[in-house]
């Protein structure tokens, strides 16, 4: 069986007053089936712009130039028209962002912007159809008065139940691949952690692969079967989650790791800006190391 | 009490406060420009005592507040006066020169709002490419020049050239048409007679473009400032990322964020078409309230300059409430908020 997304070396560059600069310098990427992915980095490494590339979003972006291949589920989306890239996002691929409250649209009711969601999947859903389909669905994500959530705007409800409702609109159309960025990192912790709990539970029931971007090892660990390490546009680490955590090799997984805060106390990590280390190459644990 | 109800009472009020502050304004400074009214309606050759009488008839003796305590009396009994440039009650005069300026500015807006927002949203959804820099110029073309200006051009191009419109008036001369609303457009329905409704509409199209030109301008740019500011929103990133159609997401998705605080302005733009109404009535021959109000105030007559500008400052906070009222209906945080919003 074909991986559900396989990227290989692909490039990145923007087209500038300065010419090109390239953010990604050839990275490669596998998901399997029911695979949870997380591909972790500092701000500006490149992550979110891989998630961008494989949604089909960028190749809009006229001043992007990609180069590499990217397949979803055996098809290129690299040669696909525009159209095509457009009709699986939503549908056989979907995306959780950052912030929920802000990534919904204000001036419409959730009920309503559900229904957009499903309709991508069965364009003529009605309403009852949809609330029906909706509330079934929130109620997956345990929320637990779905008629008075549907009926709300976004401002009307918490950060954590809008969470709770992105995730269950991600997975409404039941996606082979779920990407989320950076999820819930504006929401507090406690909540936070509840809802990637809840959103891991899902996408095992499911079998949904995931694309999890982080700058947090902290929350990754919870929640990925295989790491990717990305510094500056490049992978510099990858491998079981399990065998990385035990077993960090690279200078810079080192670094994020200790930059991860502890209980414990000791204070802000001392990490290097910048340091030669970090641009070692790449180091590959064997899957069978885990 | 619903939120709505509340909102609604409240422009009332505020509205009210407005209208007095206006009434009083107006009223002193029609009295203190130079120019004995009284002497100006009788003419040159009038007596000294004809001119008191006239005087005293309107309590011009008296000082300003009581004068305008009579203004205020009068004007609870529905007396705006008698005009002296016409001889007839204000108010007849108003019902009577009114409607032809509400029929053009109606007309106008309408214009500005179904050519405009489209125009915005076009603008917008292609950001930078060149449907965006055709309509930004465009736009900016409509802008600079006032509506008389426009006026003259397209009389010029389409009635005088190119002579598909007519160069002047309502309605040709020919049709009887019994006065109803005073708007001719409706008041040839009612009568049944669609020859005399057709020109009635003729003849409206030239002066309603002109008027409408510049606010189309003025919408479309405020449209797609707004729009692109809210295409970098997040909701509209999700939007794309659940593969919405890209016009789909323009016109709903990126338009009801956007339009909210661009309604206030286009309803102010609107109002102001009551103005620049004034210009445009004058060189299409258009027999409406503008160019009653410009011959009253050349002649000082104060009863008609108040009943004037107190029917444009209504209709002012008129479009100001249903402004209001629509942004509380696109808006659910404001539909919804508990507390009254300020």
């Amino acid at each position: 069986m074909s991986p559900v997304l396989d990227i290989r070396d692909l490039h990145l560059s923007f087209k500038g007053y300065g010419g090109l600069s390239e953010v990604l310098h050839g990275i490669s990427l596998r998901i399997e089936q029911g695979q949870k992915v997380a591909l972790v980095g500092e701000s500006g490494s490149g992550k979110s712009v891989t998630a961008r590339i494989v949604l089909g979003l960028l190749q809009e972006t006229r001043t992007a130039r990609i180069r590499g291949a990217v397949e979803f589920d055996g098809r290129d989306i690299g040669a696909m028209s525009a159209r095509q890239r457009a009709a699986l996002r939503g549908t056989e691929m979907s995306m959780i962002f950052q912030d929920p409250t802000s990534s919904l649209n204000p001036t419409f009711t959730i009920g309503r912007q559900f229904r957009e969601v499903l309709g991508r999947r069965d364009p003529g859903i009605g309403r009852a159809a949809s609330d029906a389909r909706a509330t079934q669905m929130l109620a997956e994500v345990s929320i637990p008065d779905p008629a008075r959530v549907l009926a709300a705007y976004p401002f009307q409800l918490s950060g954590g139940m809008n969470q709770r409702v992105m995730i269950a609109m991600a997975l409404a159309n039941r996606p082979k691949l779920l990407l989320a960025d950076e999820p819930g990192t504006a929401l507090d912790v406690s909540v936070q952690a509840q809802t990637l709990h809840l959103m891991r539970e899902l996408v095992d029931d499911h079998g949904t692969s995931v694309l999890f971007i982080s700058h947090n090892l902290g929350v990754v660990r919870e929640f990925a079967d295989r790491l990717y390490v990305i510094y500056r546009g490049r992978i510099v680490e990858e491998g079981p989650a399990a065998a990385i955590f035990a077993d960090p090799r690279h200078a810079y997984t080192r670094a994020l790791m200790d930059a991860v805060p502890r209980i414990t106390g000791g204070g802000l990590p001392d990490v290097p800006e910048v340091s030669e280390d970090f641009l070692a190459p790449l180091i590959r644990h064997e899957e069978d190391a885990a | 009490m619903s939120p709505v109800l509340r909102l609604l009472l409240r422009r009332l009020g505020i509205s009210f406060v407005v209208l007095i502050g206006v009434s009083m304004l107006i009223f002193a400074i029609a009295r203190i420009i130079p120019g004995d009214p009284a002497r100006i309606a009788l003419g040159p050759n009038a007596t000294a005592e004809q001119v008191e009488r006239i005087r005293a008839e309107m309590h011009l003796d008296e000082p300003i507040p009581v004068q305008y305590g009579f203004f205020l009396r009068d004007l609870a009994r529905g007396d705006l006066g008698t005009s002296l440039y016409t001889n007839r009650p204000v108010t007849t005069d108003i019902a009577q020169f009114l409607p032809a300026t509400l029929e053009l500015v109606f007309l106008a807006g309408l214009i500005m709002v179904a050519v405009g927002l489209p125009l915005g949203i076009l603008a917008a959804r292609y950001r930078g490419r060149w449907p965006d820099h055709l309509v930004r110029v465009l736009s900016l073309l409509t802008v600079s020049a006032p509506s008389f200006v426009w006026a003259v051009i397209l009389m010029l191009i389409f009635a005088y050239y190119l002579p598909f419109f007519p160069i002047a008036g309502r309605i040709k001369d020919i049709y009887e048409i019994e006065r109803v609303t005073g708007f001719m457009t409706i008041d040839t329905a009612l009568a049944g007679n669609w020859p005399a409704f057709w020109n009635a509409w003729h003849h409206l199209v030239l002066p309603a473009v002109a008027l409408s030109l510049s606010g189309i301008g003025q919408a479309a740019r405020l449209t797609r400032a707004n729009m692109v500011e809210t295409y970098e929103k997040p909701y509209i990133e999700m939007a794309q990322a659940y593969g919405f159609f890209p016009s789909r997401i323009a016109r709903t998705y990126a338009f009801k964020p956007s339009i909210i605080p661009s309604l206030t302005i286009i309803g102010l733009d609107f109002a102001a078409m009551l103005g620049n109404a004034f210009l445009v009535e004058a060189v299409f021959a258009w027999p409406g309230l503008s160019r009653y109000g410009v011959a009253v105030i050349l002649r000082k007559d104060l009863n008609a300059i108040m009943g004037t500008v107190l029917i444009i400052a209504l209709t002012f906070l008129i479009v100001n409430i249903i402004v209001d009222l629509l942004i509380a209906f696109l808006n659910p945080r404001i539909r919804h908020s508990t507390r009254a919003a300020s």
